[in-house]
């Protein structure tokens, strides 16, 4: 699972990418949807960072630029979505007074409980699916999930892996999770990820547990195990995305990590790879919501918009995760087509088979919060 | 300008009013809504929060969080140390032997303090990497293990806030340092005090306000930091902000965070009350 | 210059290694304020260098060759631009605010008698003394409860409350060493009490009013956790870096970061260079 792509590499495929899209007979729904319904002039969009094409040269994003080509809404492209408890917090307070935060989609990952919770909560507005005829390209494993069963309220941005990064100059690969927990070689070297629905994920896989289903047993067999690690002085910490930079700094050797960052931050270290645990590794969405005052009808045209093929190809051609768009692909093979034999980025089934997701209710469990958080916290 | 001749006892009200008010609305106000909602609690499933008079809020954060608690003082209070050692012969140079150019010479130690505080601590990230310079150099000179290394470790927490709050250290002792008559030391020296012993006697005592002034400077900020354990640390470093910073900013949990607030608050306000104690008050205010 | 009391006593002949060590004791204060120097430096130098530096990926931890790329394109990274413009927005106002809030309180304090001049000197301290943690944060406690959607403007409030001790400990510094017979005589020869302020007070006390304005946007600019916790979905420039700093570190954040400290130590030195040519005028 090799892979070679320079920043250089993603920039040519980019554009070669925005080349096939101005092929003629695009979208007339597009059309459609905007006579109906008044659009509003600005979209405002806040995303995590990297996490949209991007032309180097001119620092902008040529998936939201032809989106205002076609429909003459300006994109407010904002990445300021660092961590989902994070970006949560920030949001909390004017949504518990019924104000809106000045967004019309806001990002959040599924492996936290934040989607689940916003819905809950009534702080998210509906999709307006008479927009959304693209609606039928969401791949099939995402279509129900079960914090929102008929995506009346969300729509997948990316999924991702989280598996095993480690670096093949200074070490021998790295494919187990007990590898990752007690090879001796790699003591002080190692890095978790502090959010409860990777990490826990991975051990509870580890321990032939099912993440999907984790009761109080299966939770604390997972506390130990990582306890063990921890007092062995085997794990230098717990990391949210700041895993990468030690990473391709050499600070850590091996890491529980997200498979897009590896195919991104080959850039940096060329000897970085990823490898799926071999008793299992996690999947996750990060989901797009509209949250409460946005506007509703532009953000659906909006991820209509996305769901092209060809324009979902042009995103992922940069982003390098999981596409949850069909025919992107498909469209990738004949512009770019190491990006679409890339299986980081279009995992094989045989691949997606090993891949979980975590146990929802798990993630609202108080109880398992307040002994996560010293787990990882003193 | 008749008004205020004329109401001549009403213009330092009037002219103390704006900021005073400022600062009772946004300084005193909130720490009174602090106080309450540190007796409220939190509803994690629900995010609602229910003011109980919840004292067990004070209780239960000093339990749970003690070693963070402990931790951070102590980690202050090293830093504050050593950057008393560090600073006070530099502020003795600059104030005894700048000359002309002491002004200039301040910005030497004043300069750093304008590079974003988070940009000079990333800094550190680059220089004690692991793979740096310093590293390969300590582990050549057999002081870091092969295995070792210098970022993710108390030492680098504790160097950074020491590099960090350097200047807080080091102005208040230079004003102290530089307002002292030579004349005094010179007469101690010509009643047959050693060098040493004019020092011990004359300079160190005249500048005991700075030392006073810059060791508060310093601990104060640094008990409350979190900055410096977040980069350069792990989580087996947290201080008790990083908690703080947590609660409030991650998990919500309000009540908690605004009794820790208050609890730190509460320790630094006695310890500042016995240090003060301990030098003399009346000597400090000189 | 005025007598060293460090002065060495008479010399008297001595022996090649006597006198090297002589020279290393009368300089060894010297040289450790070199090393000193040096040490704080350090990290300054590093920024600067690698606001340089050519990364080929997301980081800029390692050396990677040398550009100015990253100084001719220094907006090149989204969302820098703006936090930056909204740094430099908020230190302005509230710079300006504190420091006239804070300059009437010190003169308050100087010239006049009143009663609750202990209190007053309480309140004015004891922002200085409280950690930035609690600051952040009980100020967000308050807004959270007042219903205030946090944001610019409510960094803003945080900024002038914090900025307003640091401005009257500043100002009162200058006010106290005033010679006050410069005002009588101004009335005495038929200046009212205004023109008397303008003409003869301000400018005088001008360098110290400059100096707590420098002072607290230089402050503002740089606040982060007090900032942190009352920004809402607003990013300023220390914001930003705290943000960017866990998925990249551009070098377009060394370049500002070097530019803010370029301007910020030119403009002292420049006050250095005025008041030395001031006070060799009035000599």
């Amino acid at each position: 699972m090799t892979n070679t792509l320079t920043r250089q590499a993603f920039l040519r495929r980019a554009l070669a990418g925005g080349a096939a899209l101005s092929v003629p007979g695009f979208l007339p729904s597009l059309a459609e949807g905007a006579a109906e319904e008044a659009l509003a002039k600005t979209l405002v969009f806040s995303n995590w960072p990297l996490y949209i094409d991007i032309n180097e040269k001119t620092k902008r994003h040529p998936s939201l630029d032809l989106f205002t080509k076609r429909t003459g809404i300006k994109v407010r492209y904002i990445e300021d979505i660092n961590d989902n408890s994070q970006f949560f917090g920030k949001i909390q307070g004017p949504l518990s007074h019924g104000k809106s935060i000045g967004r019309d989609i806001i990002v959040m990952t599924d492996n936290s409980p934040y989607p689940a919770l916003l819905i809950k909560k009534g702080w998210v507005e509906k999709l307006d699916k008479s927009a959304l005829p693209n609606l039928k390209n969401l791949v099939k494993g995402l279509q129900h999930p079960a914090w929102d069963p008929k995506r009346e309220y969300s729509l997948p941005w990316q999924s991702g892996m989280t598996g095993i990064a480690y670096n093949a100059k200074l070490t021998k690969p790295i494919t187990s999770l007990d590898q990752l927990l007690t090879d001796k070689k790699l003591k002080g070297k190692v890095t978790l990820l502090a959010n409860f629905g990777d990490t826990a994920g991975v051990v509870a896989l580890a321990n032939g547990d099912d993440p999907g289903k984790i009761d109080d047993a299966a939770f604390n067999r997972i506390v130990n195990k990582i306890k063990k690690a921890k007092s062995a002085g085997q794990i230098r910490q717990f990391t949210g995305n700041d895993y990468a930079g030690m990473l391709a700094k050499g600070d850590i050797v091996a890491a529980l990590a997200f498979s897009g960052d590896v195919v991104q931050l080959h850039a940096d270290n060329k000897n970085l790879q990823f490898a799926v645990p071999t008793a299992g590794g996690m999947i996750w969405t990060d989901n797009m919501l509209i949250p409460k005052g946005g506007d509703a009808h532009t953000a659906s045209v909006y991820m209509n918009f996305y769901y092209d093929p060809k324009v979902a190809a042009m995103v992922e051609d940069y982003v390098n995760y999981i596409c949850p768009v069909i025919g992107a692909d498909k469209v990738l093979l004949k512009s770019d087509p190491e990006v679409a034999k890339n299986t980081l980025i279009f995992p094989t089934s045989a691949m997606r088979a090993k891949l979980h997701q975590i146990d929802p209710d798990a993630l609202f469990n108080p109880d398992y919060k307040t002994k996560w958080q010293q787990l990882l916290g003193a | 300008m008749g008004f205020l001749h004329r109401h001549r006892r009403l213009t330092p009200y009037l002219l103390l009013g704006p900021g005073l008010a400022w600062l009772a609305l946004f300084f005193v106000a909130p720490l009174g809504f602090l106080g309450h909602q540190s007796l409220e609690t939190q509803d994690p499933i629900e995010l609602t929060y229910t003011f109980k008079w919840a004292w067990h809020n004070y209780s239960d954060a000093i339990t749970t969080y003690h070693t963070q608690l402990l931790r951070s003082f102590e980690y202050a209070g090293i830093a504050t140390l050593i950057a008393l050692l560090i600073s006070y012969p530099l502020s003795y140079w600059i104030a005894f032997r700048g000359g002309r150019w002491k002004n200039v010479l301040l910005l030497f130690i004043v300069g750093p303090f304008f590079v974003t505080y988070l940009i000079r601590t990333l800094a550190w990230e680059t220089i004690l990497a692991d793979q740096g310079f310093v590293a390969d150099r300590l582990r050549d000179l057999h002081l870091l293990g092969a295995d070792g290394r210098l970022l993710a470790t108390s030492t680098a927490v504790v160097a950074g806030i020491t590099y960090n709050f350097l200047p807080f250290m080091a102005l208040p002792l230079y004003v102290s340092l530089e307002q002292i008559d030579q004349r005094l030391i010179e007469a101690a020296q010509d009643l047959y005090a050693s060098r040493v012993r004019a020092f011990l006697r004359v300079t160190l005592p005249l500048s005991l306000p700075g030392i006073f002034a810059g060791t508060l400077l310093t601990f104060i900020p640094a008990a409350g930091d979190f900055i410096n354990a977040q980069l350069l640390g792990t989580p087996n470093q947290a201080m008790i902000g990083n908690v703080i910073q947590s609660k409030f900013l991650e998990l919500t949990d309000y009540p908690a965070a605004a009794a820790l607030s208050f609890i730190l608050m509460a320790i630094i306000l006695v310890l500042i009350g016995i240090y003060a104690r301990a030098l003399g008050t009346e000597r400090l205010t000189g | 210059m005025s007598a060293n009391a460090e002065a060495m006593p008479m010399t008297r002949s001595q022996s090649a290694p006597a006198k090297v060590f002589a020279f290393a004791r009368r300089h060894v204060l010297t040289l450790y304020a070199l090393l000193a120097f040096g040490y704080l430096l350090l990290p300054i130098s590093v920024v600067v260098l690698f606001s340089f530096n050519h990364p080929h990926g997301r980081f800029n931890y390692t050396w990677q060759g040398f550009t100015f790329d990253n100084w001719v394109h220094w907006d090149a990274v989204p969302g820098l631009r703006g936090a930056l413009e909204a740094s430099l927005e908020i230190a302005a106002i509230s710079s300006v605010s504190a420091t006239v809030l804070g300059a009437l309180i010190a003169l308050a304090l100087v010239r006049y008698g009143f009663r609750g001049r202990g209190a007053t000197n309480l309140l004015i301290f004891l922002p200085m003394s409280t950690p930035e943690i609690v600051l952040g944060a009980s100020l967000l406690t308050l807004f959270l409860t007042m219903n205030v959607t946090t944001g610019f403007w409510t960094i803003v409030i945080a900024h002038v409350m914090f900025n307003i001790s640091y401005v009257v400990v500043t100002v009162k510094a200058r006010l106290v060493g005033f010679d006050r017979h410069l005002e009588e005589a101004a009335m005495d020869l038929g200046a009212n009490e205004w023109t008397t302020f303008w003409r003869v007070t301000m400018p005088l006390i001008a360098p110290g009013i400059l100096a707590a304005l420098l002072l607290t946007f230089a402050l503002s600019v740089d606040d982060f956790v007090i900032t942190n916790f009352n920004a809402g979905t607003t990013v300023t420039f220390p914001l930003f870096v705290w943000g960017a700093a866990r998925a990249a570190v551009f070098p377009q954040i060394n370049v500002v970061g070097t530019a803010i400290f370029a301007v910020a130590v030119s403009a002292m030195l420049a006050n250095v260079v005025w008041q030395n040519r001031r006070a060799r005028r009035l000599a």
